[in-house]
């Protein structure tokens, strides 16, 4: 009776392009879950329609901080009425705009920085916005949101590597206490 | 040829090549790292709220002061305090109790809802119930309804009183302070009108007798002081302890406990021997009364102030140019009218009345309300005295007693006896905003909300050398389901059908800004004090009109330990305990685990027979105190030095328990006949515990 030859190399490069596979395209798809934003935003229309610069919402307070993303307040300096008839910008005036003292959109901020992050927008005035954020002036529609299941932070979310390896490049101090007030 | 299969090794060899493999991807490292991220992240842990920072103005009442702040906030919640360099009062500054103030919104001794005594507990009510079972008892009570407030420069305090008069009653006091014995020294010993206050900042020459101004009387009078002396104006401090104002002081003249009015009269005493005069009545009659009792000998005796020192003082108050004197206490509390009015005759021989860099008179704010009594009205009575009288029957117990923004139970002399005179009241409300001694023990708790949760005003604090008003604006809404103090009293008298003319305690504040010309708008959104130089008038001032008291001179070095009380606001005021944001700011030196620590120089000890951190016993005809003992040489000999602030039973876990109330010990050791208690210095015996 003759003996099988046990099967070895190709069981091996089997289980080695399987976990390839599982790792590079499987795993971020179990990682992260997706999120779409609370409501529908074209900066398109805003940027392109009606000649907005990027500065009229994101822009930086008297004092120098940088204000983010615009509040409700700011927003409903023109939408405190729907100006069209876009779903998205009714929901954005009956949710939030008329719900007592201007409710904030909960959106989700795809760079977000965690808390013991000090990052000082003006101290970057000079790099380019698209280097750290997707170029969004002509979107017509808001991305994905990929949320971390572990971490709860962004997919987007610079890690601490890139902020030193930036620094180091462009010889900015690396000191804890350059970023970890 | 022999077949190929998969078996066990074919397996194993999948699994080695997917082992493998995982290597090479991110799972490992990707996994590690969030994992490592997650850890941090647990829900419990606060997160930062962004938003445009703001500054506004605000007030801090927390201390035996009142001055502006300006509180910072991110996103319209508040951060942080800083001073107001537009408040006279605060020149920028903030006091310890200032610097906590914006934590103390969310400190767990805040009262969350108006609350009512069920049994030995107490259980949470509607502010409809509340506001009915006060109206019920005030209707029963009638005129028999008296108020306390700790708010001595706030109208708040005007509503109170407002609704107290209207019922009737003449029962309004304020918490004792430095301005009650000075303004009744003012008016009933000098025949003045108006409240003194100090010009420091433009003095060449500042003797402080007793009070510790630089950290007690607000932020910007240590300042002015530093301001004085940086022109090369000079700072001299006699008192027990070398207190903060001495630490700064060109010169400490250890002086002993409660003998600093003595002092002054010595002085006084070398003034006229120098050829000083006040060209006003009674003159000689006060030369008699300094030359007979309090000659450099008899001053030295009883001080421990050498009789060269007080010939030096005297001589170097000559000198100056513009000379000012101010005495008070040690504790913000517990000057008789006498010992006031001996320090203010040094300004009045020295001719520092209504002067640049010396005492100016500020006139009284008129009050908003018609039949509510001035603010001398209400310093005029005294409360030691009132409740004292309740504790042996003199003073019937009022049936409803109204407390706010005040803390009887624990802060008045001998807190026990008159925690006891508070119990004899018939029905006792609490407006606190938070869980002191008094709410703890009171029948029903409305509470008010915080300074920075609602409108706020300070007309002139006491010392303040111009007229100063400020008004301020919520902060932030009520944290908790409170009502701004002036706004429940406003309620109260509306139910009570008394009708005092105003809505809220906004339109209170705009007709007070009004009465005074202030700009209201101004006021509220750009923090601006408003200010006036003028001075009151003075119709006929006289040295001394009323009969010279004949306890001014008993105090003093009699072979017996006297207790010296000192304040230090990180730890807390007669109004607040120590905020959770100060407990670290306490020394070992001062609390250790649950025993506070008592000062007393080397020489006392062994006198008395301890040694450092030995436990004393310290009792007086009042109550005792436990206390370890640090030897402290900035004590004079014969005294023991007890801090304030300590020996909570309400508050919280920061403040309950730790310690033992040097109030219990301080004595009230009579009552002039200008109806104030003196109780700041009791002959004490200490002895191991």
């Amino acid at each position: 009776m003759s003996k099988k030859k046990s099967c070895v190399v190709l069981p091996f490069v089997a289980g080695f392009v399987a976990s390839l596979f599982l790792g590079w395209w499987g795993f971020p798809q179990l990682l992260y879950s997706e999120k779409t934003q609370p409501l529908q935003f074209s900066h398109k229309v805003h940027v392109e329609d009606q000649a907005m610069s990027c500065e009229d919402c994101h822009f930086y307070r008297e004092d120098g901080s940088y204000a983010g993303l615009p509040t409700t307040e700011s927003c409903a300096s023109c939408h405190e009425a729907p100006m069209g008839d876009d779903p998205a910008e009714i929901e954005f005036v009956e949710k939030y705009v008329n719900e007592g003292d201007y409710k904030e959109v909960p959106w989700y901020v795809y760079q977000k920085q965690p808390d013991n992050v000090y990052f000082s927008h003006i101290a970057h005035d000079g790099v380019d916005c698209t280097a750290c954020h997707p170029d969004m002036a002509f979107n017509e529609t808001l991305p994905v949101y990929y949320e971390n299941r572990l971490t709860k932070y962004s997919k987007q979310t610079m890690k601490m590597w890139e902020c030193e390896r930036c620094h180091a490049e462009n010889g900015a101090s690396n000191a804890c206490f350059v970023c970890h007030k | 040829m022999k077949k190929m299969g998969l078996d066990r090794r074919s397996f194993i060899s999948f699994l080695a090549g997917g082992t493998g493999g995982i290597l090479f991807t991110p799972v490992v490292w990707k996994l590690l790292d969030d994992a490592s991220i997650w850890s941090q992240n647990w829900p419990w842990i606060p997160r930062l709220s962004y938003g445009a920072l703001d500054r506004k103005s605000a007030l801090c009442k927390l201390g035996p002061d009142a001055y502006g702040v300006e509180v910072l906030t991110v996103g319209g919640r508040p951060v942080t305090a800083y001073g107001n360099e537009k408040d006279p009062a605060s020149k920028g500054g903030v006091c310890p109790l200032g610097a906590a103030s914006v934590q103390l919104l969310y400190s767990p001794a805040r009262v969350k809802s108006p609350m009512k005594k069920d049994g030995a507990s107490m259980v949470p009510i509607s502010w409809d119930e509340g506001l009915s079972i006060l109206k019920d008892k005030i209707k029963v009570a009638g005129d028999k309804v008296a108020m306390i407030s700790g708010d001595e420069t706030g109208t708040a305090a005007e509503v109170l009183a407002a609704l107290v008069a209207g019922l009737g009653s003449d029962q309004y006091f304020l918490m004792p302070s430095e301005a009650g014995p000075a303004v009744r020294a003012w008016q009933n010993v000098f025949g003045g009108d108006g409240q003194p206050g100090y010009d420091f900042e433009n003095s060449d020459c500042i003797l402080v007798l007793g009070a510790d101004i630089c950290q007690a009387w607000g932020p910007g009078v240590g300042k002015s002081c530093m301001d004085a002396k940086a022109t090369g104006g000079s700072l001299l401090y006699a008192g027990p302890v070398e207190n903060g104002t001495a630490a700064v002081a060109d010169e400490w003249i250890p002086c002993m406990p409660g003998t600093e009015a003595i002092l002054a009269l010595g002085v006084a005493n070398a003034l006229i021997q120098a050829g000083r005069s006040a060209d006003t009545m009674g003159m000689s009659e006060f030369s008699d009364f300094v030359r007979k009792g309090f000659s450099p000998a008899q001053v030295e005796a009883k001080t421990g102030v050498q009789a060269a020192k007080i010939k030096d003082l005297s001589e170097r108050l000559l000198r100056a140019k513009k000379p000012v004197v101010v005495i008070g206490s040690e504790i913000g509390q517990g000057l008789s009218t006498f010992e006031a009015a001996a320090g203010m005759s040094l300004n009045f021989l020295l001719g520092r009345i209504n002067q640049e860099g010396g005492v100016r008179i500020v006139p009284w704010a008129e009050p908003v309300f018609e039949g509510a009594p001035r603010r001398d009205a209400m310093l005029a009575k005294d409360l030691v005295a009132f409740l004292e009288g309740v504790a042996v029957g003199r003073n019937e117990a009022p049936a409803v007693m109204l407390v706010h923004e005040a803390n009887p139970a624990y802060a008045l002399p001998g807190g026990q006896s008159m925690a006891n005179s508070l119990r004899k009241a018939g029905f006792l409300v609490s407006f606190s905003s938070f869980m002191d001694e008094t709410a703890a023990m009171a029948d029903l708790i409305l509470p008010a909300s915080y300074s920075f949760e609602g409108f706020d005003d300070s007309y002139t604090p006491y010392g303040s050398a111009k007229g100063t008003y400020l008004a301020t604006a919520p902060v932030i809404g009520p944290v908790n389901d409170t009502k701004t103090a002036g706004d429940i009293i406003l309620a109260v008298a509306d139910e009570l059908g008394l009708g005092l003319g105003l809505e809220s305690f906004e339109e209170v504040l705009q007709a007070r800004a009004e009465n005074l010309g202030a700009d209201w708008s101004g006021l509220l959104e750009d923090g601006e004090a408003w200010t006036s130089e003028r001075t009151a008038f003075q119709f006929f001032l006289s040295m001394w009109k009323v009969p010279f008291d004949a306890d001014l001179g008993k105090k003093g070095a009699d072979g017996q330990l006297v207790l010296a009380p000192v304040v230090k606001l990180n730890i807390g005021s007669a109004k607040m305990a120590t905020p959770p944001f100060n407990v670290l700011t306490i020394s070992e030196r001062e609390l250790q685990g649950q025993d506070c620590f008592v000062a007393m120089n080397k020489a006392t000890a062994a006198m008395i027979g301890v040694d450092q951190g030995s436990m004393v016993k310290i009792a007086s005809q009042s109550g005792e105190m436990k206390g370890r003992v640090q030897i402290f040489e900035g004590v004079v000999p014969g005294a023991v030095s007890a801090c304030l602030g300590f020996g909570h039973t309400a508050w919280d876990d920061f403040s309950r328990g730790k310690g033992t109330n040097a109030c219990d010990v301080l004595l009230v050791q009579g009552l002039d006949s200008q109806g104030g208690a003196s109780f700041g210095n009791p002959q004490i015996t200490v002895s191991r515990a």
